[in-house]
């Protein structure tokens, strides 16, 4: 019984880190008052009843549950991705992707906790966090089902045919998918982390202002591009057009958007009283406000545009809704007049916007490359007015004022944008792979739009 | 299950528990055996009630040779004000949960028939 007992107080002794610092008198009072408990199987059923308090306070509500939602999710998230063959190529890329994301999510906060520190504790870092995490999740279904559709040649047949005409012939490497997870890892993870941690010193005002143009960013790019940067899917809901309306807001908000979610950021930035925030403050808040802009507009047009291309695999009607009038004809102009048939042509819809959706991978590539080149040139020219007296304290709430000097090597760098821009947008409007432009009969086009079930 | 007054069975009787000496402080093995509550039911309730400002908790000054120093609970005004509305709600009509009867019933017992534990826990509150 001594054993038990002494078993149980080890336990609450391992177990008592997880309550909260304002929680810990109380697992030393059950502990305690176990002393006047009669020795034998009460002392042991009090000290058990002691770690199940220790459980339901520390361990139940705050990390074990957290860590559940995220295996939970992970878990749906993995066996979505998983189905595939094995032999397959794209299957086995698909399998590498899941694994290392999921790995990555779960490992790199808790790796990067002892040099960033605990998470901030403002909603806003806690939204963004979980935001992240889930929208990559959501990915990693949406990526799979996308990408072995473009990858799986068919078995035969007039679908052969078109596949061979429409799909790219690269390969995709098992590799490929580690490599994928870790540019996620680099580009948004690790950021949104440091952003979101209490030694950042981002402020939430930084974290709502980066967040909200960062989502009318990736809102705007997703209605212009919903199966991404082609022709062929081009606003659906629009005529589409080089200029029209949609197109010059996304690239407006694509430059602008992170500019002025920086300058937002700055002007909040207010140090305690009324002396102004010291110039490595301001920078820190303006460059992760205009890096997050980029950073959630582009994971979240990739995270729509690719969940709705997986989705349009999927379903027929969602097909035909986002191929139709002009956009009908794009992906099948190659196609032999015996294989302008109703199957093939959805077929090709499918395979050509699976195949469009990798452009996706692009923009999350490029948008934060111009969000954080524009962003810093906006913030070194302002520090710089700052320096010379013309910049003030900004009038609007108050930001935590951040350290005094930022640290080495933290002063942002103008960067060369031009690749960036040149990369951002070049696919729009550009054809697919395989796509050219033209026109086919009325009559293809009365077949195309009727459901296509029985390809 | 709750009562109209918001608190559960098992809240209802550690609150009567306490308004058996409202100004007594008291010690958590007491206050399970009045109540007949497992300590991982009572101590949870212990920490909403505190939460809530309804009990107060501090430590016992002088622990005794060789034994831990003790957490020692009592209500504060408010929390007596809100247990002896809330007991007086269920002490009322007989639709109140059975359960909830006879945890006043036995904490009322404990009190009568615990002299003992009382005095020992008087004799150390300062």
């Amino acid at each position: 019984m001594n054993k038990l007992n002494r078993m149980a107080a080890a336990a609450r002794h391992g177990a008592a880190w997880l309550l909260p610092a304002w929680r810990r008198d109380w697992a030393e009072a059950v502990w305690a008052e176990a002393h006047e408990v009669p020795p034998g199987l009460a002392r042991l059923a009090w000290r058990a009843g002691g770690a199940w308090m220790l459980a339901r306070e520390g361990l139940l509500p705050r990390r074990i549950a957290r860590a559940a939602v995220f295996a939970a999710a992970a878990a749906a998230a993995a066996l979505a991705a998983w189905p595939g063959s094995s032999a397959s190529l794209a299957t086995t890329a698909d399998r590498v992707y899941v694994i290392t994301m999921v790995l990555l999510l779960a490992g790199l906060p808790l790796l990067a906790r002892p040099f960033l520190g605990p998470a901030g504790d403002s909603r806003a870092a806690r939204l963004l966090r979980a935001g992240t995490c889930a929208a990559l999740l959501a990915l990693i279904p949406a990526e799979a089902a996308v990408q072995q559709f473009a990858q799986t040649p068919p078995r035969g047949g007039a679908d052969l045919r078109v596949y061979r005409l429409v799909a790219s012939p690269a390969a995709p490497k098992p590799w490929d998918g580690a490599a994928a997870a870790l540019l996620f890892a680099a580009l948004y993870v690790a950021p949104i982390l440091w952003m979101t941690s209490r030694r950042s010193r981002v402020a939430p005002a930084t974290l709502a202002a980066g967040t909200g143009a960062g989502v009318a960013l990736g809102l705007v790019m997703y209605m212009v591009a919903p199966l991404g940067l082609s022709k062929a899917a081009t606003n659906p809901w629009l005529p589409g057009s080089d200029v029209d309306p949609l197109v010059v807001l996304a690239w407006l908000l694509l430059l602008c958007g992170p500019v002025a979610a920086a300058v937002v950021a700055g002007r909040r930035c207010r140090a305690p009283g009324s002396s102004p925030p010291p110039a490595g403050a301001r920078i820190r808040q303006m460059m992760a406000a205009g890096l997050l802009t980029s950073l959630a507009g582009a994971l979240f047009v990739t995270v729509l545009g690719t969940g709705t291309t997986a989705v349009m695999l999927k379903a027929a009607w969602l097909r035909n809704w986002l191929y139709r009038g002009q956009h009908l004809w794009y992906g099948i102009q190659n196609l032999s007049s015996d294989l302008r048939t109703l199957p093939a042509i959805a077929y090709g819809h499918e395979l050509t916007g699976s195949a469009d959706a990798q452009v996706f991978l692009g923009i999350c590539i490029a948008f934060p490359v111009i969000g954080f080149g524009l962003t810093a040139l906006v913030a070194m020219s302002r520090t710089g007015d700052a320096a010379v007296g013309r910049g003030g304290p900004g009038r609007g709430g108050g930001g935590p004022p951040g350290p005094g000097d930022p640290p080495d090597g933290g002063q942002p760098t103008v960067t060369d944008d031009d690749a960036g821009l040149a990369a951002g947008l070049p696919g729009l409007h550009q054809p697919g792979p395989g796509i050219e432009q033209n026109q086919l009969g009325a009559t293809l086009a009365d077949a195309a739009l009727q459901p296509a079930g029985t390809r | 299950m709750t009562t109209r007054s918001g608190f559960s069975a098992q809240t209802l009787s550690v609150l009567a528990a306490l308004c058996a000496q409202p100004s007594q402080w008291q010690h958590g093995y007491a206050l399970a055996r009045q109540t007949g509550l497992k300590s991982g039911t009572l101590y949870p309730i212990l920490i909403r009630l505190a939460d809530r400002g309804l009990v107060e908790a501090c430590w016992q000054d002088e622990p005794q040779p060789g034994r831990p120093r003790r957490h020692l609970y009592r209500l504060t005004a408010a929390g007596l004000a809100s247990a002896s509305g809330a007991l007086a709600d269920a002490a009322g009509p007989a639709a109140e949960p059975a359960a909830v009867q006879a945890g006043i019933r036995r904490a009322r017992a404990g009190a009568r028939t615990a002299p003992a534990a009382r005095g020992a826990v008087a004799g150390v509150v300062p």
